[in-house]
């Protein structure tokens, strides 16, 4: 495995988890097998969200934690001659050993001789008697013998709680110990737990074999008052049977996104370890605790522990690691919001989706991250049972014994004390917490805020004009830089737009001096979790930050907040002279300068960055110093500016190695920061705060050249400056899924391309940079030419900025792959048919001896294989189906140019995608000619546009799209006034009305939820190909082998420089890597994990060649996508306008006169392939392959081009590329098995079967059946029958009527057609109603069930996602989230979560109680009444876009339908209420009117009235 | 950017023309006025596109959009650093180029492009007008000496370019005054002297020295030459023009084109003239052969003389008036252009060959005879051949005959033979496009002697070009800005 991991892209810390979480625990304690018993059923009934590879009896890992079952443990110990103390009195390890006796022998001596050491005794082992009869080959490869170990303190009068830390002393030590010894060999040996309270089962088992495997959880003997499960799906299956979970203190449910930054910052923090529980001796033994080689997961559960045995309370320190959104909050008062801000300068937060179950033994809780990103409902029975599950319905129960049914919300916390017998509140027990230490006080009398510092009355620099162009070019600063992003900040308040993709080099191949933090790619949250939305949930996210020293975090106390806070990381010249000159007895500032000289000598910049650690050293030691300030200001003509990214990375990487990171603050005096990017760099690299001086004296001239408007005083550009880049950072933490800047501070959330080992082990280590690349001395080189630039040997007169012309293609700018040649070459060849032509115009692409565009362009074929003759490989019109044409959508491009592109792919039998407009349904019909403007694939993206049941029936293959080369991690907007009649129709929405794509698909949180939406789509379209669309970075191939396993039948991997809508331009050039290095990446991952053959593998991203296909396909794809190559053939020019609505040739625009100039006729497009696949022809000639299946994934035929002479090429080895995986024989290189889609024996074939009176003949039916949990996208299929047989139009009303009564699972009604009614009696669970396209639902409680409708959740999270038509009636609450991205259903429900009717374009909403916090965020259309009597609306709406009115005359008749609908259907008894009291009623409803959508309706109102 | 909906909104407008009929009564130029709010409003149709297909089709890399943003913006001075920075000449250029810019512009797929040349053109004169045109002498001296032969387009902006390094520049002409084919080559009616006379006033300024009737290879060896510089350019254009040796060629009233317009630029300019009798064509049929920019020349300076009739004739048949498949955009198109010397009046035929010149047997010219041609569809990659129709020969009655045929290549004799610079095939001094050097150590050649005839534009890039290659091989590295090299460059 090492090796594999060393020669290719594959590497185990990619891999990445999302499970099922759950626990039963009786609230008075008391203890019995029943609840061991029924957790394990409900670990079962989860089977679906853990997952199997390609074996399917090799699950992903399952376990339960229980208490210590010391009955049981007492009576089978005596039988091995064991004879156990009082409970409290004895530990148990549970202990994986190797299975290999003399391994296990030299382990146990460890262990035997640690117990020794740390006075403890050991009483003896016990065998865990296991069966592995059931579990897989894989499982069993790597199985260890299970053991547990019975110890007890040698002083018996130890109380177990001391005992309990020895224990975790011993557990750690010894596993230390055994890692020094055998290095080689960590995963051998294991401690699942030591503890006296708990003890874990876990294994590498799917959730059926715990229960078969370890024979005492079916031993009625073993007892317990809480049993805690998990399931885990992986994205890999390679065996680690130790990260099954739970783990000690948690079960998690999640992904933490910064977990780099989290155990660095962790590894700086343990050096300030103190604590009177421990001795310095077990604090060192204990140490480290966390560390790079676990899983987040694992890594969260230890320091939770450590600071639990560490002294604080476990709802304290989850409090801690896990904070509510506290920054922005303003409903969160003192004295919790004192305890927050106090304890962020503790520790910073562990950020990202998290549901976490906890326990120490005597209580026993469960926890949101501040999102509530994941799903976590709770029901509680009258016999003082209380199920905690990630679904409801998991355990079924006796519905009439049931008390509360309730979901945990974001950030909020839920606990049982077993002792006390009770639950406690989250607000009861953060009170208590929170008032334990006088926070506020602490915080009044410690911390510093920026704005108190006194500014100095004249700057240290004051600006110079006069020297202003040669430092610019010094600092690297480019026209381009300058007007299109430093004055597009101000003009624009936001990161600046573009489009069309990126088609220049990467920074290494780049011949042009490039920003050091070019080579740095964000990394961005894709299937295992989810990117945020920063701007619609804004309330989450902040950018405060802090400066100065931390403390020992295992205490609490005034001077832990003696910082320097800021509101965010960006400093103005003012603010950093008051650092500069403050005098405080608490802070003291120490600059250290980052420079080097400029003569070029070898070594220098290394030796600067040795100076510069080496002054910090001794700032910090010999002057206490707790603020370093970096700066490059002192360069002049001798002197060069180290890039300031490496002297922060090399200052900070140097600090966390010897622990002194946390004794200081970096702030960062930056002449190279003015783009976003720049600032992410330097803050994911350690930097506390950043001045960007150079930026703020460059905007001192911006109005003088008008790029700016004349009258913006400079005090507010600054200010403006200072916001867009807040803005842009933002959006950079959230399309990671991270929420605040303490978080993302030195969490290195960055993959490199072209920086070589010694770098970054020194600077940015930890960060993946596989394929090598400069040193010290070739960084410098690249920083001398822009001083040679700007302190020529010779004056020059009039010098001017370098152009840049990254975005725009310029002469003397970057290069560019497609420009005036290759395009003028490429549309006269298509137009004329002409291959020749076609051939200069490839070769231009194709060679790049002498100028270097990507990583393909430096591969050559070794010409290893006998060539044979053209007529021998398989024929062009083979090949035509591996095609695909990228999607964009009607929207953002012209109808002219979107069915141009189907008509040419349809007469090929090649496949056109949808984009995510949705699509008018007048081209499902094909023409009288033969042609066909229908496209073949149909996308499903966050934003539902038009997704119903009829749009999902008319492709071949739906594709999912996960991410979008442009702007992974981000969503998309098209603003109101693109949005015309025929848009608006085709996507369900208002036309006038602006719609927003959200960042992440809400019912996509995890990869077990894609599992979930891909399972639904198969439903909606049985004879569909299901496609993930991945956009390449590393570890795309660890995802893809996750996506593979949720049963799609195809994934394709997009590279980054793809990509025709508009987006930031920060994205489109510093987000994912090229498609070369995550489609070899996918291929070797999915080899390794013998998954390749499951799945088809298709790659995109500027396509442009045959060559381009050939080495696509060698490298592992067997389908290819085209579409700027396509676009331009059909006559785009790169205007890279598309975001103007401008397009002068008619592909991007909607402007009516600008369509009518589209020249593009389907023949061009079709040339296009011709001759891309005839030049792929020859190339298969020339090596000897007959057919593409032969080339795929034979990466041994390719080789690194040797005569590229250009010295940054030479550094790079791109053999983990054209690493080819050695695979077993019978492993499948090419997809060859069919997917299991399981949907063979779902419900809806029996709603099917009694629907066909309905379907055949429009008779009504009527039946009832039972429903369970595990019955998902319930009507999903039976809807498509009516779709394939009734197109959009569906059946009449209610011509389908099925009741169910028990808990309905996950998508239930989804994508449900026009003519169904679904009479639900029970519950639901998530993404009830997703896309509901006509039906009509209706959810009432159980008949037996004793709960009060409203105050009890019912319906779970992302209800009615994408929805476009339909009514829904719910007695009772839904969870958070509802009716979210709807655009035409009507819907009453007696209480929502938060983020109700987010991104809402359409249809109505009544909710007759309760309404969580940030309703109507993002909601543009449609129209949400609330009954508010305590008139709480207003706090909780987020009014962005909406009004909150009076109910209006003419709104009254429906409103009042709907209500009395409601009262029918379910008889709600608030709803009669209302209804007896209207006069009364209707004056607490409030009206929440989207500003846009009332807009439209008033101008359409006057148009109709005009019109009369 | 500008105006992203300028284009959509504006409609092409460029300065008018006098009258034909008032404008041929002198040889001054003949715009009309054209106030500098249009021109703004002429600017904000720039698209700023993603790849500025101008900016590519210009030979010297003009920043076309960026000067065309400065101009909307109303941020003359801006537009001024701009253009200037990569055209040592827009006064010249922003008159006579043939905008290959403008061919190229993204606009002109469907709509008429933006005005670049009239915006370049107002930009600069808005310069003068202003004072920013002022004399920039570098601030240290390389000590390194250049000469440079030739003071036409190429000749002066390696000169220009060269004394911007630091070098001292000596501009050998053996005119009388300084311009080459600028001064006397195109009528004043198109360019107006004194657009050059401000200009070289201010490179003399700057320091470089200027030698004027000095034939190098004559007035002064070429040994001399190398032995006093640390470098020569040769820029002496292309200047032996191509013969129409048939029957009656000896017959007097036949010219080439050059000696005509030269003659009378001479005398429109007040300078000394070569012959005592000036070519006079007023009252006369004149008869142009060559339907390129210099037979038009000689079209709207005879009717400035006055002529009777005025024909000019074309070997090649007559352009299509749209783009076809061989010369889409952005290619230049082979269209048919009537320039304004045209719409001042006279005959054009396209596919016509003349065979003979009669006289009137008293040596003077009388006739020429012609005769139509048909052309075939050449076959791939073969040129076009073509056949004459029989009976279509007939005569055309002229007393004036001017061959505007081109040029064939520099003059041999003299200073090239003299320094024994090799030739490439086509006569021209032998040096690559993109170094310069010739096979003479530490000899260059720019411009029309070293690739052909061609266009003004092309001239200014390749002294630009060479000064570069000149820098370099003076210092070892050049600071002067290149086309496509960034200072950034890493290689």
């Amino acid at each position: 495995m090492s090796q594999i991991e060393t020669k290719s892209l594959y590497d185990p810390s990619y891999e990445h988890d999302a499970c099922g979480i759950g626990f039963i625990a009786n609230l008075k304690g008391v203890k019995s097998h029943k609840t061991i018993d029924d957790a394990l059923k409900m670990l079962e009934n989860m089977e679906h969200r853990g997952a199997v590879g390609f074996e399917e009896n090799t699950g992903d890992g399952a376990g339960v934690l229980i208490q210590m079952p010391h009955n049981f443990f007492k009576i089978t110990c005596k039988e091995i001659g064991i004879d156990l103390p009082d409970y409290g009195k004895y530990g148990v390890a549970m202990i994986y050993f190797p299975k290999n006796v003399v391994m296990r022998e030299a382990c146990r001596k460890i262990f035997n001789d640690s117990i020794e050491h740390l006075g403890l005794e050991l009483l003896g082992y016990r065998n865990v008697p296991v069966s592995n009869k059931t579990i897989g080959k894989t499982a069993i490869s790597t199985e260890p013998k299970i053991e547990q170990a019975f110890i007890v303190a040698k002083d018996s009068y130890l109380p177990s709680d001391a005992l309990e830390r020895k224990l975790f002393v011993l557990r750690n030590w010894s596993y230390h110990q055994f890692c020094q010894q055998f290095p080689e060999n960590k995963d051998d040996f294991y401690i699942v737990s030591s503890s006296y309270k708990n003890i874990t089962y876990k294994g590498q088992l799917t959730t059926y074999q715990v229960r078969e495997y370890f024979l005492d959880l079916s031993d009625e003997r073993l007892d317990s008052a809480f049993a805690m499960i998990h399931s885990r799906f992986s994205t890999n299956t390679f065996p680690k049977w130790k990260l099954a979970q739970p783990f000690r203190y948690i079960a998690h449910n999640g992904e933490i996104n910064t977990i780099r930054g989290n155990v660095n910052w962790a590894h700086c923090n343990q050096t300030l370890f103190e604590s009177s529980l421990f001795t310095k001796d077990e604090i060192e033994k204990l140490l480290p605790i966390c560390d790079h080689e676990n899983s987040d997961s694992a890594n969260l559960d230890n320091m939770i522990e450590m600071l639990v045995l560490g002294g604080r309370e476990l709802p304290h320190v989850m409090m801690m690691l896990i904070p509510e959104a506290w920054q922005n909050d303003d409903s969160l008062k003192d004295p919790k919001r004192a305890f927050y801000e106090f304890h962020s300068s503790i520790v910073e937060a562990w950020d990202g989706p998290a549901s976490i179950s906890f326990t120490d033994g005597h209580i026993i809780g469960a926890t949101l991250d501040r999102n509530g990103l994941r799903p976590s409902r709770y029901c509680l029975l009258d016999d003082d049972t209380l199920i905690m599950s990630s679904k409801a319905g998991a355990l079924p129960v006796d519905q009439s014994k049931v008390v509360k049914k309730g979901r945990l919300e974001p950030g909020k916390m839920f606990v049982v004390d077993l002792d006390q017998g009770r639950i406690i509140s989250d607000e009861e027990l953060k009170q208590r917490i929170c008032t334990e230490q006088p926070y506020r006080t602490w915080l009044e009398q410690n911390e510093v805020h920026i704005s108190k510092i006194p500014v100095p009355e004249k700057p240290t620099y004051p600006y110079n004009l006069e020297t202003l162009k040669q430092r610019q070019i010094c600092y690297g600063y480019t026209t381009e830089a300058v007007k299109e992003n430093i004055a597009e900040m101000i003009n624009q308040k936001t990161d600046p737009i573009g489009s069309m993709g990126n088609d220049t080099p990467l920074a290494v191949l780049s011949q042009q001096s490039r920003h050091l933090s070019n080579y740095f790619k964000q990394q961005f949250a894709q299937v295992s979790n989810p990117p945020i939305d920063a701007i619609r949930e804004k309330i989450i996210m902040s950018l405060k930050t802090s400066a100065s020293r931390s403390f020992n975090m295992l205490s609490q106390s005034s001077v832990h907040c003696k910082q320097i806070t800021f509101d965010q990381p960006v400093l103005s010249n003012s603010e950093l002279d008051a650092l500069r000159h403050m005098s405080h007895p608490d802070f003291r500032v120490t600059q250290i300068n980052a420079v080097f000289p400029a003569n070029g000598t070898p070594g220098d910049l290394e030796k600067a960055l040795q100076k510069m650690c080496a002054d910090a050293d001794k700032a910090i030691l010999d002057y206490t110093s707790n603020i370093l300030l970096i700066s490059d200001r002192n360069t002049d003509k001798n002197t060069a500016p180290i890039p300031t990214l490496l002297a922060t990375g090399a200052l900070h990487n140097h600090l966390i190695k010897n622990g002194l990171r946390v004794r200081v603050g970096i702030i960062v005096e930056a002449g190279d920061a003015w783009e976003t990017h720049h600032f992410a760099t330097l803050i994911g690299y350690g930097a506390n705060a950043v001045n960007p001086y150079m930026a703020f004296e460059t905007i001192t001239t911006l109005a003088e050249e008008r790029y700016i408007a004349k009258d913006v005083d400079i005090e507010s550009a600054n200010k403006t400056y200072i916001y867009a880049i807040g803005a842009g950072l933002l959006k950079i933490f959230s399309k990671m899924g991270i929420s605040t800047l303490q978080s993302y501070k030195g969490a290195q959330i960055f993959e490199c391309y072209g920086i070589g080992k010694e770098v970054i082990e020194s600077c940015f280590n930890g960060t993946v940079s596989k394929i090598g690349g400069l040193n010290f001395d070739d960084i410098a080189r690249e920083v001398l030419v822009r001083h040679k630039a700007a302190y020529p040997q010779l004056p020059i007169v009039n010098q001017r900025l370098e152009e840049g012309g990254i975005h725009q293609w310029k002469h003397r700018g970057e290069k560019h792959l497609f420009n005036p040649e290759t395009i003028a070459l490429l549309q006269h060849a298509v137009r004329t048919g002409n291959k020749e032509i076609y051939k200069q115009y490839a070769k231009k692409v194709n060679d790049q001896a002498e100028q270097q565009f990507t990583l393909r362009g430096l591969l050559e074929f070794k010409g290893n294989r006998k060539p044979i003759s053209i007529d021998e490989v398989e024929p062009a019109s083979n090949i035509f189906p591996r095609f695909a044409t990228g999607a964009m959508s009607f929207g953002s491009i012209s109808h002219e140019a979107h069915t141009t592109l189907a008509i040419a792919m349809n007469r090929i039998g090649a496949r056109s995608n949808s984009g995510e407009g949705g699509e008018d349904e007048i081209r499902f019909v094909q023409k009288e000619n033969g042609d066909w403007e229908r496209s073949a694939i149909k996308q499903v993206a966050s934003g539902r546009f038009g997704v119903t049941s009829n749009y999902l029936a008319n492709c071949n293959e739906i594709q999912i799209k996960m991410a979008q080369g442009a702007k992974p991690g981000e969503g998309g907007q098209l603003p109101g006034h693109k949005v015309d009649d025929w848009i608006g129709r085709v996507r369900h929405s208002t036309p006038g009305v602006g719609l927003i794509s959200p960042p992440p698909h809400h019912d996509i949180y995890s990869i077990e939820d894609l599992a979930q939406l891909i399972f639904d789509l198969k439903n909606a379209n049985p004879n569909a190909e299901i496609s993930v669309k991945l956009v390449s970075k590393a570890g795309v191939g660890t995802i893809a082998a996750g996506v593979c396993k949720a049963f799609a039948d195809k994934v394709l991997i997009s590279g980054h420089d793809g990509g025709t809508g508009a987006s930031p331009i920060s994205s489109i050039h510093h987000t994912g890597s090229p498609w070369e290095l995550g489609l070899a990446e996918t291929h070797q991952t999915l080899v390794l994990n013998k998954l390749r053959d499951r799945i088809i593998v298709q790659a995109d991203g500027q396509m442009k060649t045959g060559r381009d296909l050939a080495i696509a396909a060698l490298l592992g794809a067997e389908e290819w996508g085209v579409a700027t190559a396509a676009l331009v053939a059909e006559g785009c020019i790169m205007m890279r306008k598309c975001h103007l609505n401008t397009c002068p040739v008619g592909v991007a625009t909607q402007n009516k006169d600008l369509r009518k100039v589209f020249k593009g006729k389907p023949e061009h497009v079709i040339n296009l392939i011709t001759f891309m696949v005839e030049e792929l022809r020859e190339i298969m000639a020339q090596n000897g392959f007959r057919t593409v299946n032969e080339m795929i994934g034979q990466s041994d035929v390719l080789r690194q081009r040797e005569d590229v002479s250009f010295w940054k090429v030479q550094k790079l080895d791109l053999s983990p590329i054209i690493y080819k995986v050695p695979a077993e024989p019978g492993v499948g290189l090419y997809k060859s098995i069919p997917q299991k889609h399981k949907i063979t024996d779902v419900l809806d074939r029996t709603l099917i079967e009694k629907a066909k009176p309905a379907l055949e003949k429009k008779q009504k039916v009527t039946a009832e059946f039972p429903i369970i949990n595990t019955d998902r996208a319930v009507g999903t299929m039976l809807s498509h029958e009516i779709s394939k047989r009734y197109g959009g139009e569906g059946l009449p009303e209610d011509t389908i009527t099925y009741k169910f009564r028990g808990s309905a699972g996950q998508s239930f009604g989804a994508f449900s057609q026009k003519g169904i009614r679904f009479e639900l009696e029970g519950e639901a669970n998530d993404y009830f109603g997703k896309g509901l396209s006509g039906a009509k639902l209706i959810v009432v409680p159980d008949r037996n069930a004793k709960i009060v409708p409203e105050e009890n959740v019912i319906v779970g999270n992302v209800s009615f996602y994408g929805a476009t038509s339909g009514e829904a009636y719910i007695k009772g609450m839904a969870g958070e989230r509802f009716c979210i991205r709807n655009s035409g259903v009507k819907a009453v429900i007696e209480g929502i979560g938060s983020h109700g009717c987010e991104y809402m374009t359409g249809g109505i909403v009544v909710v007759l109680g309760k309404f969580g916090r940030n309703f109507a965020a993002g909601m543009s259309g449609g129209i949400a009444y609330i009954y508010d009597p305590d008139g709480l609306l207003p706090q909780t709406c987020n009014k962005e876009l909406v009004d909150l009115e009076d109910v209006a005359f003419e709104d009254i008749p429906e409103l009042r339908q709907l209500i009395e609908n409601h009262k029918n259907y379910t008889g709600s008894s608030l709803a009669t209420n209302i209804l007896n009291n209207w006069d009364d009623s209707i004056d607490k409803f409030v009206k929440v009117f989207p500003r846009d959508y009332k807009r439209v309706l008033e101008e359409r109102k006057k148009k109709q009235e005009a019109s009369v | 950017m500008g105006k992203p909906t300028g284009f959509l909104e504006y409609d092409r407008e460029v300065p008018q023309y006098k009258s034909p009929a008032e404008r041929i009564k002198d040889y001054a130029e003949f715009y009309l006025e054209f106030s500098s709010k249009k021109t703004e409003t002429q600017a904000a149709r720039c698209m700023e596109c993603g790849i500025p297909f101008c900016h590519n089709g210009c030979p010297l890399g003009n920043i076309i959009p960026d000067f065309n943003d400065a101009v909307y913006h109303q941020n003359w001075k801006q537009a001024y650093e701009i253009l200037s920075s990569t055209n040592n000449f827009p006064e010249f250029t922003g008159r006579i180029c043939p905008a290959p810019c403008e061919a190229s512009c993204v606009l002109g797929i469907n709509k008429p492009p933006v005005a670049i040349e009239h915006i370049e053109k107002t930009i600069i004169e808005k310069a003068y007008q202003n004072g920013w045109v002022v004399a920039c002498p570098p601030q240290v001296r390389t000590g390194k000496k250049v000469a440079v032969v030739g003071s036409g387009p190429a000749g002066l902006a390696t000169a220009a370019q060269l004394n911007k390094a630091g070098h001292t520049v000596t501009v050998y002409e053996r005119d009388d005054k300084i311009g080459g084919l600028l001064r006397y080559g195109i009528p004043d009616f198109k360019l107006d002297k004194s657009v050059i006379d401000r200009k070289i006033q201010i490179l003399e300024e700057e320091g470089i020295k200027f030698q004027v009737n000095v034939n190098v290879g004559v007035d002064v060896t070429v040994d001399y030459l190398l032995q006093e510089y640390d470098a020569v350019a040769l820029c002496g254009g292309s200047t032996i023009p191509r013969d129409l040796p048939i029957p009656g060629r000896e017959n007097k009233g036949i010219y080439f084109a050059m000696d005509f317009l030269k003659d009378n630029s001479k005398r429109v300019q007040g300078s000394k003239v070569l012959r005592d009798e000036p070519i006079n064509v007023k009252g006369a049929n004149v008869l142009v052969i060559g339907g390129g920019d210099t037979g038009s020349d000689c079209v709207g300076t005879s009717n400035r003389h006055g002529a009777k009739s005025i024909t000019q004739i074309e070997l090649l048949p007559k352009p299509k008036t749209e783009r076809g498949i061989d010369d889409p955009w952005p290619m230049w198109p082979q269209i048919l252009r009537t320039s304004s010397s045209h719409e001042e009046g006279c005959q054009r035929l396209w596919s016509v060959s003349t065979k003979e010149f009669i006289g009137d047997g008293k040596g003077n010219l009388k006739a020429a005879k012609i005769v139509d041609l048909e052309w075939e569809t050449p076959k791939p990659g073969q040129r076009p051949n073509f056949k004459e129709i029989p009976g279509s020969e007939r005569e055309i009655p002229c007393e004036f005959v001017f061959l505007a045929m081109g040029f064939v290549n520099p003059q041999h004799e003299g200073l090239l033979d003299n320094l024994k610079v090799a030739y490439d095939d086509r006569g021209n001094v032998k040096a690559e496009y993109g170094k310069y050097a010739t096979s003479v150590p530490k000899v260059f050649a720019a411009g029309d002697m070293r690739r052909g005839q061609s266009l003004v534009v092309w001239a200014i890039h390749e002294g630009r070009e060479c000064a570069v290659a000149i820098d370099t091989f003076l210092m070892g590295y050049s600071n002067l800005e290149a086309k496509e090299t960034s200072r950034y460059s890493l290689k």
